[in-house]
């Protein structure tokens, strides 16, 4: 097989970096992108490299950071604007290849094999990348090169977002050196839990992984046993593909609460809203879903109470009040009574809304006609064109979601 | 416990009884086959709590021995083992007893197992039905109401009451009706002197599955009892317990249409190898999609697509075709099913527009309705 080159190309604190280019007050300032701490979305979700200098991390509640680093501007999330930035970005690359995998709104793979003759050697197109990212829009990319997917993600983890240029490459001819004496939670594919076990078996490096017998992996975890093995010793033939995100395997639609909600009623509420987000965006996509499921999260830290569950229906659906009724049943059966910080509902086993079979005992061409009319009022006006009743009450959340993206201002 | 059994029929009686023993049962006895010798034959029982099936063998039936030296008592044995063993041991008859210490010897010819039993005391009793009203058919008869209707049961747990066959008995008339809410099977016979009438009972379509397999193709009389909760089907040696599923079945009857729209009379066979081989593309997509329009009121056109396996068409003449044009999409595994279960050589479908469910019926009568839910494509 030829030998490919792939690009991981990384937005450095893409948030805050998209706040900076735009507006010009906030240079040389530390950055924090945060939520509104009064609603609970008062987390942390990106600050920029002045900010983390003062130690500032990703994640963290807002006034952890704020006592860390008093005189940082925060700044409200624009999640639309961070979409369009990141599509913009996806453009910029795409003139590169056409081979580019959104892997997140901040990081996109891409396979440059066919391009090399078109456009130099892997340093200079990821030079000429990153100048035209920061040129279009003010935020600073790093850029890991490697043969395959996983070890151009660790070269640009692990070595560009250290360099000075910020672009490394890593391949057989440097793997030892670099790659293999990384601590083992380093590598792709190791989170916590799975370095807790190769620790114990002795294993500290990535290295020390590679040379481990595969026998006894493959023994202890079947196949990916074998491909975290091929992942430390550089192998890994999964192809960059533009349709990730072509089959949708589930709908689903969650939401952490702006205070703990205590009363079976005002839950219902939420439930309802979320059955109904959930629906209308499987209807969107074409699909019909035959499992429903609930999670909750109690509200209390120190006593993590709550419960993911699902339920198969007995035919495929994509209507509002079918989900609702599921989504009931599942919570009316597992709540412990205790206060609810967050739900959520997922439609998943996706299937094309057509051809459909019908049933005997559910009138659900009344039921299309309705929703039908109601998406085209959506679209046409707005999520909050039409409400329920329901929605109105104390409990009720549509409004409020309706100026959101991912649970943050658009 | 002690007799000697002519194998062959040990082992017609132990098949049967099988049908009704399960590995995972919630209590361990029943796992196990009890088996009861009394003077005047020998009972095999097996239960798994939905189902109980108990197998006679007489001492003596028309003169010809089938047990003999008989010592009365009972015992428990493992349905793993036994079976397997009664099947390949080496001679005609079979040689079993039980000690008091619960240690059972089977011995044919040569060959001797020796089995730990279990106390027959703490098998449970098999319920008593609390009626003496009974109705009679033939049991050949009760085989064809369960091939043409059962094949229609849901066979997803989401909606329980879906997963048996509802049976009616009313104005001395019997019916079977089984729908998974995609398509429907019913069948109506006349049952001249029943001295009882049910307005509503479901039996469980596994019982009625077994049950099938365990029926002889004979023209001898199936006695049937009904309570509220459980079943009884009996014949000169056999014992069939079976429990009612719980709940209400969706009234069925309104949703047949009365009228309709276009009306075809076919050749079952015909139309049934036309639908299997279009079927043979349609496997791939969810639905089993094949689609049916009719061409100049002497011609159906079966076609089916599967973008990425190819197409096939085929075009079949029909006796005739009355009324509107049509152009229909729905399961071919349902047609299929429901083609199957028309005794007829002749079969009327009647259709009332392409988003309307259909019905079969064998030409020359009404007592088989198949209906089934048309698949909607754009």
């Amino acid at each position: 097989m030829m030998k490919r080159v792939i690009f991981l190309v990384d937005m450095q604190s893409f948030y805050a970096s998209v706040e900076k280019a735009e507006n010009p007050k906030l240079k040389n300032k530390p950055v924090i992108v945060s939520g509104d701490p009064e609603r609970r979305s008062g987390i942390i979700l990106a600050a920029c490299p002045l900010a983390k200098k003062s130690g500032v991390k990703t994640a963290e509640a807002l006034w952890q950071a704020q006592t860390k680093c008093p005189e940082a501007i925060v700044v409200r999330p624009r999640m639309q604007r961070y979409i369009d930035i990141s599509c913009q970005i996806t453009t910029i690359l795409e003139q590169y290849t056409d081979l580019v995998e959104v892997f997140s709104i901040d990081e996109q793979f891409l396979d440059l094999t066919g391009s090399l003759k078109l456009f130099g050697d892997p340093f200079t197109i990821a030079k000429k990348i990153q100048q035209e990212i920061i040129e279009e829009t003010g935020v600073y990319a790093r850029v890991g090169i490697a043969p395959n997917k996983t070890l151009a993600k660790i070269a640009c983890d692990a070595f560009a977002k250290k360099n000075q240029n910020g672009i490394f490459k890593l391949d057989e001819s440097n793997m030892k050196e670099t790659m293999w004496e990384l601590p083992i939670g380093k590598m792709f594919g190791v989170g916590s839990r799975m370095k807790d076990h190769l620790q114990r078996m002795g294993i500290q490096k990535i290295g020390q992984l590679a040379t481990f017998s595969i026998d006894t992996l493959t023994k202890r975890w079947g196949i990916n046993g074998q491909v975290l093995w091929q992942i430390a010793n550089g192998i890994d033939y999964a192809p960059v593909t533009t349709k990730t995100h072509d089959k949708q395997k589930a709908v689903g639609h969650h939401m952490t609460l702006p205070r703990d909600y205590k009363t079976f009623d005002e839950i219902k509420v939420i439930l309802l809203e979320l059955s109904e987000e959930v629906a209308r965006r499987a209807r969107t996509g074409g699909y019909r879903g035959n499992t429903v499921s609930v999670g909750i999260r109690g509200a209390d830290f120190n006593f993590p109470t709550g419960f993911h569950r699902q339920v198969k229906l007995t035919s495929p659906t994509n209507f509002d009040m079918d989900i609702f009724h599921a989504a009931l049943h599942l919570f009316r059966i597992h709540w412990n009574r205790l206060p609810v910080r967050s739900a959520g509902v997922t439609l998943s086993e996706l299937q094309p809304a057509d051809p459909y079979q019908l049933s005997l005992f559910d009138f659900s061409l009344k039921k299309e006609h309705l929703n039908e009319a109601m998406d085209y009022i959506y679209t046409k006006y707005g999520p909050t064109a039409i409400v329920r009743a329901s929605s109105l009450t104390s409990a009720g959340q549509a409004y409020s979601r309706a100026e959101k993206i991912g649970g943050h201002y658009k | 416990m002690k007799f000697i059994i002519q194998r062959d029929q040990l082992i017609a009686s132990v098949q049967d009884v099988m049908k009704a023993i399960s590995s995972r049962t919630a209590i361990p006895i029943l796992t196990g086959m009890k088996i009861e010798a009394k003077q005047h034959g020998i009972t095999l029982t097996g239960s798994d709590s939905d189902i109980s099936i108990e197998s006679y063998i007489p001492a003596e039936e028309d003169g010809i021995v089938h047990v003999e030296n008989i010592e009365e008592g009972n015992i428990v044995l493992q349905a793993k083992y036994f079976p397997d063993i009664v099947r390949k041991l080496p001679e005609k008859t079979v040689e079993i007893e039980a000690d008091s210490n619960l240690k059972v010897t089977i011995r044919s010819g040569k060959a001797e197992f020796n089995l730990n039993g279990q106390d027959a005391e703490e098998y449970p009793h098999l319920p008593k039905l609390q009626t003496e009203s009974s109705f009679k058919i033939p049991t050949d008869l009760m085989k064809s109401l369960i091939k043409q209707t059962v094949f229609a049961v849901s066979t997803m747990e989401t909606r329980p009451i879906l997963t048996g066959v509802h049976l009616k008995l009313e104005n001395n008339n019997l019916t079977f009706t089984a729908t998974d809410s995609h398509r429907l099977a019913s069948r109506e016979i006349p049952v001249p002197d029943a001295n009882i009438e049910f307005p509503s009972v479901v039996v469980p379509g596994k019982s009625l599955n077994e049950l099938n397999k365990i029926l002889d193709d004979t023209e001898e009389l199936l006695e049937i009892n009904v309570t509220n909760n459980q079943i009884l089907f009996r014949t000169k040696h056999l014992y069939f317990l079976s429990r009612l599923l719980d709940g209400n079945y969706p009234e069925t009857s309104r949703l047949i249409p009365e009228q309709s729209k276009t009306v075809i009379h076919a050749n079952t066979k015909e139309l049934l190898h036309t639908i299997d081989r279009a079927s043979l593309l349609a496997k791939e997509e969810r639905n089993n999609v094949v689609k049916l329009v009719t061409n100049d009121n002497q011609f159906l056109e079966i076609t089916s697509n599967s973008p990425e396996v190819g197409r096939v068409a085929e075009e079949i003449a029909v006796q005739s075709i009355e009324g509107e044009e049509l152009k229909i999409s729905f399961s071919s595994k349902y047609m299929l099913d429901a083609l199957k279960a028309i005794e007829n050589d002749e079969v009327k479908i009647e259709f009332t527009g392409a988003m309307r469910p259909f019905i079969i019926r064998p030409a020359d009568g009404e007592s088989i309705l198949q209906l089934i839910l048309p698949v909607r494509t754009y």
